[in-house]
């Protein structure tokens, strides 16, 4: 009896003691911010803390300058980093990342798009004709009415970064056929910008968006399909066209020298798995990479979801990005400025 | 003798050795650390600074910072100026009042100041309703996402920083200095150009070149009211850090609006021979 007592006794000691080292192992996660992170901390770092005992601490918002500069001082605070895509394999290029463990991340149901040796996605979303109700008195129906001013007058937001977009969108705009879209003809891009180049306003930022469509500032624009979702949500009148919506994605990264790489890597595999991407997918109306949450999430968000437009979708070339980007933002910076 | 004088010197100067210390290892090291980048990356030599003088794009982006920074300098002593004269005037009733006011404009967060601006500026905006409501105008007014955008939003944010050593130098002008000349027979008009104005001289000029340099180096204000044809120094660069993983364009930008800071610090001691303090007319 006594003994049994003691063994017990040194068994809950053991397994508490272990709990407690367990406790311990903790790993940074780096997101964006805002509302894209509150979501991720709820739908992946505390289910997955619940299960592994490891600490997800959130840090942010990202900083590609930030991420170079550890990396090369070999002071490496992240351990897991939400990137864009065209990053992820520019990043990866430059030897700024760790390759990714597929023992522990299983991507048997990642869809291919957003799986690479350096950084699978985190989800992905699309950037979507949307307009505000109040300002025009019919409904554009593609990208080409965007640079219509007679029929859909006001100003135009659009996305103030020289990332994958906007160029492919006044491409397509122009008549090039989606598939032809890869290499960027400039020249052409640029033209067609130039014809609203006066009504353009441009957003740097997901709040800075819905603020110009919302107030009505911009009549119309080009937005992050989440964005869009969470302003109808609050009930004001704005609409979304997802003709030729083109996808974009986040991507998870580990920072070369990551000093919990092994923890990462096991968030990692949580977050990408379909529980982990359906409970970010309801939380926020962007895309799960995981094939297989869609059956764990709940019809009702279907209508708001890329993933039910996938015969309209437009994928942007993130290889291309992290290959051409830096020349591109040249002409970009030089366009923007004459 | 003198050597204690020379002693009671170091030790008075010793005060300043924490802050030289802190200064010199958490912000002059990494700072030089950060400009020799610029001559290194991505290999040795100066190419970065013949790129950046040679391409119209970084010009322009140079012209812009200058054009605003010192459109905004004019803007705010322009203003500041009244301001800061009116809470020297009235010290204890509208003086006090108005210096709570700058004060506390100062210390509300940038980020909502500038938002509140685009509220007010914007197409949509408090103005523009306003104005239509009473048929003054027919279109809006383009207030914002341009340089009338940035000008107004900056100079409102600059004032505080005229108005303060503005309103100490003038509080320290003596009052019967201004009253022994309009009893020599000067006329209002000759007391402020003659007298007052020149009193308040270092005043204006440490307000001013502080509004300037600070102007240089403002990234928010810029970004948010600006258009993108705006583009302003900082906001290049932390595109150059922060996009495109371009330290070399970045640091050697950052050098050159360190370079051009240093110089008109050193023209301003140069041209202001008088400490801000000293405009009393005691002596």
């Amino acid at each position: 009896m006594n003994k049994t007592l003691k063994s017990s006794a040194i068994a809950l000691t053991l397994t508490m003691a272990s709990m407690i080292a367990n406790a311990n192992d903790t790993m940074s996660f780096v997101s964006w911010g805002g509302s894209t992170q509150e979501a991720q901390q709820e739908a992946w770092a505390i289910p997955f803390s619940a299960i592994s005992n490891i600490k997800v601490i959130q840090d942010g918002p990202t900083d590609y300058g930030k991420l170079k500069a550890m990396v090369e001082s070999g002071n490496v605070q992240w351990d897991l980093v939400d990137v864009e895509a065209d990053f992820a394999y520019r990043a990866a290029a430059e030897g700024l990342l760790e390759p990714l463990d597929f023992s522990i991340i299983d991507t048997t149901d990642i869809d291919p798009r957003f799986v690479s040796d350096y950084g699978i996605g985190s989800f992905y979303f699309s950037f979507v004709l949307a307009y505000n109700k109040n300002s025009l008195s019919s409904e554009p129906s593609s990208w080409e009415a965007l640079f219509d001013l007679d029929t859909y007058p006001g100003k135009r937001a659009l996305y103030k970064w020289p990332s994958p977009g906007v160029l492919e969108m006044a491409l397509i705009a122009d008549g090039v056929e989606p598939e032809n879209l890869y290499p960027l003809d400039l020249d052409r891009a640029f033209a067609k910008l130039d014809t609203i180049k006066d009504n353009i306003i441009w957003w740097g930022g997901g709040a800075q968006s819905q603020q110009l469509l919302a107030s009505g500032e911009a009549s119309m624009g080009m937005f992050w399909n989440g964005r869009i979702f969470s302003l109808q949500e609050d009930g004001l009148p704005v609409g979304v066209n997802w003709k030729e919506n083109l996808v974009m994605s986040d991507f998870l990264v580990i920072p070369k020298g990551a000093k919990n790489k092994d923890a990462a890597m096991k968030f990692l595999a949580y977050s990408t798995s379909a529980q982990g991407q359906a409970d970010f997918a309801s939380l926020t109306a962007y895309s799960p990479i995981n094939k297989k949450s869609e059956e764990l999430i709940d019809s009702g968000l279907n209508a708001y979801l890329p993933t039910s437009y996938t015969s309209d979708q437009v994928s942007l070339d993130y290889q291309y990005w992290a290959k051409n980007g830096q020349e591109i933002s040249a002409r970009w910076n030089t366009w923007l400025l004459k | 003798m003198s050597v204690r004088i020379y002693r009671q010197k170091w030790k008075d100067a010793s005060l300043l050795l924490p802050i030289i210390l802190f200064l010199g290892v958490f912000f002059l090291i990494p700072l030089i650390g950060l400009l020799v980048q610029s001559v290194t990356q991505p290999q040795l030599g100066l190419t970065n600074f013949a790129e950046l003088l040679a391409t119209s794009t970084y010009l322009k982006v140079l012209g812009n910072t200058f054009l605003v920074a010192t459109l905004v300098t004019i803007f705010a002593v322009l203003l500041g100026f009244p301001l800061a004269w009116c809470i020297t005037l009235f010290p204890k009733g509208w003086g006090r009042f108005l210096l709570n006011v700058v004060l506390l404009s100062m210390w509300t967060s940038l980020l909502a100041r500038t938002y509140s601006w685009l509220v007010l500026l914007q197409s949509s905006g408090v103005l523009n309703k306003i104005l239509m409501g009473l048929g003054i105008i027919d279109q809006p007014l383009p207030l914002v996402h341009n340089l009338a955008g940035v000008i107004i939003g900056m100079t409102y944010i600059m004032i505080p920083f005229i108005v303060l050593p503005l309103q100490a130098s003038m509080s320290a002008i003596d009052p019967m200095v201004l009253q022994a000349a309009s009893i020599c027979g000067a006329s209002s008009r000759t007391v402020f150009f003659k007298v007052f104005l020149p009193l308040c001289k270092s005043g204006i000029f440490s307000g001013s070149l502080m509004v300037f340099v600070m102007s240089l180096g403002y990234y928010v204000t810029p970004a948010l009211l600006g258009g993108v044809s705006n583009m302003m120094l900082p906001e290049f660069i932390v595109q150059q850090v922060q996009n495109f993983l371009n330290w070399g364009i970045a640091s050697a930008s950052a050098s050159i609006l360190i370079a051009v800071t240093l110089v008109l610090f050193y023209l301003y001691l140069k041209v202001q021979t008088e400490s801000p303090t000293s405009s009393n007319t005691k002596d």
